[in-house]
Order: structure tokens, then C-alpha cells, then sequence
């Protein structure tokens, strides 16, 4: 049956014949395109259902991958990047314990490949810590399904909350894993070395598509588990996310590099996200999750390709080497500020309606108190955010200015990135009108 | 449909600005000037449209009503006197900053700022205020980053931060809100909640404080205006200060009048705190722009206190000391900016003497520090003297130390005379050129024109005032 899935399935293995041939570019574009084309379009097995949430994110993810794949230059990337679409699709329609466990340990699978494409000692460095890492989650993610199973669960069915101690605690386990992937404080110490470390491109599908591809399958596999179980997991969610985004808010003040103060901002965001997590008795969660996931994997997926462009093309991988970027590069200075604009929250971007609908439905669940800190470290982040824009614009720069060759194509991928950013940041009704049909 | 093309238009054509134009292209200030003439007639427009009471419902936009994220514009005559004085003072504005460098760039951050600055006025969407109220920062804090003074940087830093803060706390206190009313909608929402909490008020309160400013929250603000270009100074106190009284009055006030009763005396006290504070401080000062900076703190005081009084009166002297706040302060700032750009000094003792060389300055200075202090003839003093009547006819005679705060305003206004255009003739100023291009020197004839005029006819803006307020008056209105 010709869906997204299997078609996007079937070129990646076929791209694997086009490496070093130059048509692998415009190939993958194809055959993204078709998937957008297809999108909505089930799977077709077992244990896998779609949704119209789901179909909504698959279309923006795909549409994020072709800017990717715009930008990107290296053949092995592009191939990647076909395979970590297909196991996001199946990750994302996930419905029985079995296929959530199959498509989990793919994306986490791909991801591990992805970062091995490995050329120097920083980026092995990288990319052992995320083997690591995952190797960890895999495990973590079979103990809990164990657990599960011990207490009376089947694989075939969606996950239930059954009223043994077991099946509750295998439950939680599982989560924790999924917390791994999704860079929860204290599960999240791989990640702000292996999104500094590894290429930047990697990192943006890594932090970008891979997470919140994450954080949108397992809300839509744990949420009705969550809701049922709200004593114990409302106190615990709550707690994580503030450890989270203040750790991450905080760490990310204190970071010289570029990448690290992304990285840790990542972290940060993930607390945000998670906060949907905690709110999931509130009607808006859910809607919530959707649009900070969406604007997320717009805004970070942009930044990350930005630093892979500084970093390439004018060798800057510190704050110090960004003074006065913007006199000579006001472009690219745009594209950097708006979307740094957008993690920030600042409003008509995409960044401020995703964070506004979560921390509305924190406060919809009663616990207003949480969403002040939330706010509070929101605000905090701005004072790294607006750091980096003042070096871009307001210091003077120290290097004198090289004009580099255009990169249309790069140019090209953010100007799509931006227009997500903006459209989701003024135009709601996408979002509300599928969010609750999880 | 028009209005909106006033508040997104202006958004899209900065954007075009930056892209399309050249650096030092002089047509960016022309289209600045010739769209914010436009805003100025649109207000007019629809000052002249607006019914007896109540709200003139422009239209509605984009609505989402899963969670009534609607762009609704209504105005009244609350909002519409404060959409005419933003774009008289854009225009000034405009008109001081006729030979700032880097113009393209410049401008089409004026014209980036107009836009949001105006969906705060008109959108009566909680969600869209604060989408507009946040966005004015981004442009202000290039303007100040960018073509700020020495510590602009800082400033800017601080400035964008300290605001975005408070923001936070009315972003909170509108999901508050929305949790029990289930709406956003401003002019709907008295009538929806049964009852307010009083963290709600606490919130918008501290939110809106940080903006007017008020003591304890002021200390983003002397940084700001210090550093800040001139005119941009002079846009901050008259157009970005307003947003928070306008949204005290709106918000906190007239939306909130329970807990408004009870914690007036919270007002009350801080408003006195900040008038006598900030006057101090002022006369402390030897930093020209700071002094004024500080005199604008005091003034902003004066405007809590009327405020305090939630009444008729109060609310309408209030607003009327804002318009007078906003002509009066920005001239001192464009001045005392000017100076600095000419002798290279913010100290007043190397100002000494300015009459001699350039008496026609020194005359609009002396004009604008004499309506500061509330001189009779000039719109300080019908300010002040009303605020003074509202403030005695609330809470008693015991507020007539009111006018106490208005002679330590004569303190620093007249030692400052002394120092800067009086005085002994400093070498600085000897040996400084202040000629003046035409242009600017216009903007201050017509900020001159308006201190005297409004203040020999104030009956000219009660009118307007009056009836934004007039739903007062009637029993089970607002209060």
C-alpha cells in the first residue's frame, strides 16, 4: 500500500545507491515532496494508527526535513535524514506498546548512526556520549516494558493503567527512557556535549526533529496513562520540568560557544515542553504540546543550521567571533535574531503561542504557581538570547569583513524555516482545530 | 479594515525599508514622516467616529475560538486620545531626528515600533495587547543598543530584560483571568468575573508598575533614558511610559474596581514615594539627562496619585498631566541631548552659560523646565492643579503635601536653570557650535506651542478627556 511511510521507507534505501552521484539532493527533495504530498496516509499495519495531530506534525516535520536537506551538502546526512523520516512516521502513529518500543529504538537507532559520521576527535567525543547515552535508554526502555508486561499488560494494546504496582512502575520507567531522548534534568547530561559537539546539522535534526518527534509520540502514547495516574505523575512531571528549564536556563548564561548555549537552551525548552506533560488533565495540553512542538522544531532547527553556516562558511564558533556579524552578513544576522527572537517567546513568532498555550494549560490544571516559574525562567532566557543579538548588532566587529559566495540554497532553507516561525507565531487556528484529536 | 493596515502595514514596510533602500537613503525619513502623518489623521478619524460612550467596534481578525484568540479592535476615547498623542509625538520624533545617523535602519525601527504600538492602543484582546505590548521592546531595544551613548549596551540589555520580566506577571494574571472567565476579551470580562482575586490585581499591578514607572520597579528606566539617542528618550517617556499608565487605568482600574478600592491606598503610597523620590533624585543630580530622567520618574508619581483616586476627576487629571508629561519631558531631553552631542559633557557645571550662545534653545529649555515645575499658563500646571483638587477631594487635606512635591520639582528645575543656561559662561560652551538644523529646532517650536497652548486652553483636551471617563458618572458605572 503506497503511504508516506513506505514510500519514504523505500528511497531510503534506495538514496544508499545514489551517494556521490549529485542527483541525491534533488532526489530526497522528491521524495520529501511526495511525502508531504501523501501525508495523512496510515502506515497500514498493526498497532499503528493515525490522527489528525499527528498528521498535522508529520506535515510541518517534513516540511522542516526539506529545509534541512536544502541546506545540507553531505551525502550520508541526506540519507539519514530519509531514514530518521520514516521511523518518525512510525514513531509518531505509534499506538500498541510493541510499535511505540520498535519505532522508539529506530529513531534512537538512526540517531546513533547519524552522529557517527564521525571526522574529528570532537565530534567521536560527541557521539560516544550519545551511544552511550542511548545504549541506556534502550535498556531502561526494556526493563520498564518488562515491568509492564510482569504486571499484567499485553503488547498489543494501548497502554493502560492496570492496578498493579508493576505495571505502574514499569510505566514510569519507560517514561524515564523517553526522558533520556527527550533531555529531561538528570537524564540529560549527553546532550549538551553532543549537540555542541557533533555537525551542526546533525545536531539541529538531532535537537530539533528528533525530540520533538519524541516528545509528540510519547505524549500521545503516555497521556491517557498520565491523566489516570495524575497523583503520582503531576508532582513528579512538575518537579522535572522546573529542574530542567531552570538548569538549562542557567548553564546556558554561563556558556561562551555558540552550540553550547544552544544546547543548553535545548534543555531548557524541554522543560517547557514537559510542562504539557504535567498539565495533561487540562483541555489545552495537548493542543499546547502541539504548537510549542511545532514552533520548536522550526526555531531550532533553524538555529542549528545557522551555526552550521557560521561555522562552515565564516569559521565563528564563539560569542567573541559574532561581534558585529551583522554589519557584514545582515541576512544571515536576520534570520539568527528572529528565530533566537522566537525561543525566547517574543511574540507574533511562532515561539511566544507555543509557550502561551502550554503555560495557559499549567494554569488551566491549577497550578498557577508553576507557570510563574516557567514565566519567570522564560524571561531568564531572554538574557541570553538578547546576548547574542547584541553581539551580532551592537558590538563592533574585530575582524574585517570576507565576502563569502552566496548559498542560495541555505538561504532558501531558512527563508522556509522563517515562515513557519512567523505563520504559526499569527495564525492559530491550524493548530487549535486539530489539537485536541490526539 | 484600515486600522489594520496601521498596525500590521507599518511592520511590513520596515521590513521593505531595511531590505530595499540604501544606507544613508533620505527617503527613509520622509516615508516615516509622511506615515505617521497619516496615523495622526487615521486618529483623528476616528476620534471624530466614536459614540458618546462606549466602545466604536472596528472589527474582528484571525479569531481562533478554542481559546478566543481573537484580534478584536475597538477603541474609546481612552484609547483614541492616546493613539493622537502617539503619533504627534511620532511625528516630533520623526522631526528631531532629522540628521541621525545611519537613517535607513533608524527609521524603519521608528516605523517598526509605530505599528505594535498601536494594536496596543486599539486591541481590546488580552492575547493580541500582550502580543503588541511586547513587541514594541524588540525596536526599542535596538534603538537604544544601537544608537545609544556609552553605556547603551548595557542599558539595553537591562532595559529589555527588566520589562520582559514584568511582562511575565501580566501574562500570568490574563491566564488567571482567562481560567475563570474563559474569555479574553477586556470589555467583557468586569461583568464575567464574580470575583477577582487579589493576586490577579497584585500581578497586573507589579506588571504595569514596572512600565509607568513606579518606586520600587523605576531602576530600568534612568539607564534607558540616559543612554538612549534623544529622541528615542523623549519616545520612551511619551509614548512607551503612557502604555503603562494607559494600561493601569484600562486594567487595573476600570477592570478591576473592587480591588482596586481596597488597595488604593497601595497606589497611593507609591505614587507619593515616586513623586518625592524621584524629586529628590533629581535634585541630587549633576547628570543633565539624568536630572531630567528623574523629573520624568516624579512626574509619572504625580500621574499614580491621580490615578489612586479612582474618580471621575483623578482619572481625567491623570490623563492630562500623561499628554502633559509627554510634551514637557521630551523637549528637556531632546535639549539636554543635543548638548551633550555639542560639548561632549553630561555635567551641568560645563554647561554654564548657554543663554549667551544660544539664547532661542535656551528660551524653549526654560519654557519646558517652568511647565515642569507647573508654572500657571503652562500644561503642567493644569495638570498638577487638578491632580492636586482629585488627590485633596479623596483622601483628604492631608494630600496637599502633593504640592510638596511639586516645589522640590521647582527646586532642581530652577538650580538646573542656574547651572545650565544662566550662570557663568563655561569654556565648553565657549568654544561649542550650536547651530541647529531647522528641522529639529521646528520640532521644538511645536513642542513649545504645545506646552502653552493646551495650557492657556486645556479645555481643548478636557473635552476629549472628560468623556473617556464620563461612564463614572453615572451610578453603577465603572466604580
Amino acid at each position: 500500500m503506497i503511504s508516506t511511510f513506505s514510500i519514504l521507507f523505500a528511497a531510503s534505501l534506495l538514496s544508499l545507491l545514489l551517494h556521490r552521484t549529485k542527483m541525491l539532493k534533488i532526489f530526497t527533495l522528491l521524495v520529501l515532496l511526495v511525502g508531504l504530498f501523501l501525508s495523512g496516509t496510515s502506515i497500514g499495519l498493526t498497532g499503528f494508527t493515525s490522527s489528525e495531530a499527528v498528521t498535522l506534525f508529520e506535515r510541518i516535520m517534513l516540511i522542516v526535513l526539506l529545509a534541512l536537506v536544502l541546506h545540507e551538502e553531505d551525502d550520508t546526512t541526506m540519507t539519514q535524514t530519509l531514514f530518521l523520516a520514516t521511523a518518525s512516521i512510525a514513531l509518531l502513529q505509534s499506538q500498541t506498546v510493541l510499535a511505540f518500543l520498535i519505532s522508539f529504538e529506530a529513531v534512537s537507532l538512526i540517531s546513533i548512526v547519524l552522529v557517527s559520521h564521525i571526522k574529528t576527535a570532537e565530534q567521536a567525543e560527541g557521539a560516544v556520549k550519545m551511544f552511550i547515552a542511548g545504549a541506556i535508554a534502550t535498556g531502561i526502555l526494556l526493563l520498564g516494558a518488562a515491568f509492564y508486561l510482569m504486571g499484567g499488560g499485553l503488547l498489543e494494546e494501548d497502554i493502560v493503567s492496570h492496578p498493579t504496582t508493576f505495571s505502574l512502575v514499569g510505566v514510569f520507567i519507560m517514561l524515564f527512557a523517553v526522558f533520556y531522548k527527550l533531555t529531561i534534568v538528570p537524564m540529560h547530561g549527553w546532550a549538551a556535549d553532543t549537540y555542541a559537539l557533533v555537525r551542526h546539522s546533525h545536531a539541529a535534526l538531532l535537537s530539533g526533529v528528533a525530540k520533538t518527534v519524541v516528545a509528540v509520540a510519547a505524549f500521545k502514547f503516555f497521556a491517557p496513562f498520565l491523566a489516570e495516574a495524575s497523583e503520582i505523575s503531576v508532582p513528579l512531571l512538575v518537579i522535572l520540568a522546573v529542574v530542567t528549564m531552570t538548569l538549562g536556563n542557567f548553564m546556558a548564561l554561563y556558556q561562551q560557544k555558540l552550540s553550547r548555549i544552544l544546547a543548553y537552551s535545548s534543555i531548557a525548552q524541554a522543560g517547557y515542553i514537559l510542562l504539557a506533560y504535567a498539565a495533561v488533565k487540562s483541555s489545552l495540553a495537548s493542543t499546547g504540546l502541539l504548537y510549542m512542538a511545532i514552533a520548536y522544531v522550526f526555531m531550532q532547527t533553524a538555529v542549528f543550521l545557522v551555526l552550521d553556516t557560521l561555522r562552515q562558511k565564516h569559521d565563528i564558533q564563539t560569542l567573541e567571533g559574532l561581534k558585529g556579524f551583522a554589519k557584514g552578513n545582515p541576512v544571515l544576522a536576520f534570520f539568527f535574531t528572529v528565530q533566537l527572537f522566537s525561543l525566547a517567546g517574543i511574540p507574533l513568532l511562532a515561539g511566544f503561542l507555543g509557550k502561551a498555550v502550554v503555560f495557559y494549560s499549567v494554569v488551566d490544571a491549577g497550578l498557577w504557581y508553576v507557570a510563574l516559574i516557567a514565566l519567570l525562567n522564560s524571561a531568564l532566557s531572554v538574557g541570553y538570547y538578547a546576548w547574542i543579538v547584541k553581539h551580532l548588532y551592537f558590538d563592533k566587529t574585530n575582524k574585517t569583513a570576507v565576502t563569502q559566495k552566496k548559498r542560495t540554497f541555505s538561504n532558501l532553507a531558512q527563508l522556509i524555516l522563517l515562515g513557519g516561525t512567523f505563520y504559526f507565531g499569527i495564525f492559530a487556528s491550524l493548530v487549535f482545530a486539530v489539537g485536541d484529536h490526539f | 479594515m484600515i486600522p489594520l493596515y496601521f498596525i500590521f502595514g507599518p511592520v511590513i514596510l520596515a521590513a521593505v525599508m531595511m531590505l530595499f533602500m540604501s544606507k544613508e537613503s533620505a527617503a527613509a525619513k520622509y516615508m516615516a514622516l509622511t506615515l505617521f502623518i497619516l496615523m495622526l489623521f487615521v486618529s483623528l478619524d476616528l476620534l471624530s467616529a466614536l459614540p458618546e460612550t462606549g466602545y466604536l467596534v472596528l472589527r474582528q481578525y484571525l479569531a481562533v475560538e478554542r481559546f478566543d484568540f481573537v484580534l478584536s479592535l475597538q477603541v474609546d476615547h481612552l484609547s483614541v486620545v492616546m493613539l493622537i498623542l502617539t503619533s504627534v509625538l511620532l511625528i516630533l520624533v520623526t522631526l528631531s531626528s532629522w540628521t541621525m545617523k545611519d537613517q535607513k535602519n533608524y527609521f524603519s525601527l521608528l516605523v517598526l515600533f509605530s505599528g505594535p504600538i498601536f494594536g496596543v492602543f486599539m486591541s481590546t484582546n488580552f492575547l493580541w495587547f500582550f502580543i503588541f505590548w511586547e513587541l514594541t521592546l524588540v525596536p526599542m531595544y535596538f534603538l537604544v543598543g544601537i544608537w545609544g551613548a556609552e553605556g547603551r549596551i548595557y542599558a539595553a540589555v537591562k532595559f529589555f530584560l527588566y520589562t520582559h520580566v514584568a511582562s511575565m506577571l501580566i501574562l500570568l494574571a490574563f491566564f488567571l483571568i482567562y481560567t475563570q472567565t474563559g474569555m479574553f476579551d477586556m470589555t467583557l470580562v468586569k461583568e464575567a468575573m464574580l470575583t477577582t482575586p487579589a493576586l490577579v490585581w497584585w500581578l497586573l499591578f507589579i506588571g504595569f508598575a514596572v512600565k509607568m514607572p513606579i518606586f520600587p520597579f523605576h531602576t530600568w528606566l534612568p539607564d534607558a533614558h540616559v543612554q538612549a539617542p534623544a529622541p528615542v528618550s523623549a519616545l520612551l517617556a511619551g509614548v512607551l511610559l503612557k502604555m503603562g499608565a494607559y494600561a493601569m487605568i484600562r486594567m487595573v482600574v476600570l477592570m478591576l474596581p473592587e480591588q482596586s478600592q481596597n488597595f488604593a491606598w497601595v497606589m497611593l503610597a507609591l505614587g507619593l514615594i515616586t513623586l518625592f523620590y524621584a524629586g529628590f533624585m533629581a535634585l541630587y543630580e549633576t547628570h543633565l539627562k539624568k536630572m531630567v530622567a528623574y523629573s520624568s520618574i516624579s512626574h509619572m508619581g504625580l500621574v499614580t496619585v491621580a490615578i489612586s483616586t479612582l474618580s471621575y476627576s483623578g482619572l481625567s487629571a491623570a490623563l492630562f498631566e500623561m499628554i502633559g508629561h509627554a510634551l514637557i519631558i521630551s523637549p528637556l531631553f531632546l535639549i539636554a541631548g543635543f548638548l551633550h552631542a555639542r560639548t561632549g559633557s553630561w555635567q551641568m557645571q560645563d554647561m554654564g552659560g548657554l543663554m549667551q550662545k544660544a539664547p532661542y534653545l535656551s528660551a524653549i529649555f526654560v519654557l519646558a523646565g517652568l511647565a515642569a515645575l507647573g508654572l500657571p499658563g503652562t500644561m503642567g500646571f493644569i495638570g498638577e492643579l487638578t491632580i492636586l483638587i482629585s488627590a485633596i477631594d479623596r483622601f483628604g487635606i492631608g494630600l496637599i503635601i502633593v504640592a510638596l512635591g511639586s516645589m522640590i520639582g521647582a527646586g532642581y528645575i530652577i538650580w538646573t536653570f542656574r547651572r545650565v543656561v544662566y550662570g557663568e559662561k563655561s569654556k565648553r560652551i565657549e568654544e561649542s557650535n550650536f547651530s541647529m538644523n531647522r528641522v529639529e529646532f521646528l520640532a521644538l517650536i511645536l513642542f513649545a506651542m504645545g506646552i502653552v497652548g493646551f495650557g492657556l486652553f486645556p479645555s481643548l483636551l478636557f473635552d476629549t478627556i472628560n468623556t473617556a471617563f464620563s461612564m463614572l458618572l453615572t451610578p453603577g458605572g465603572a466604580l
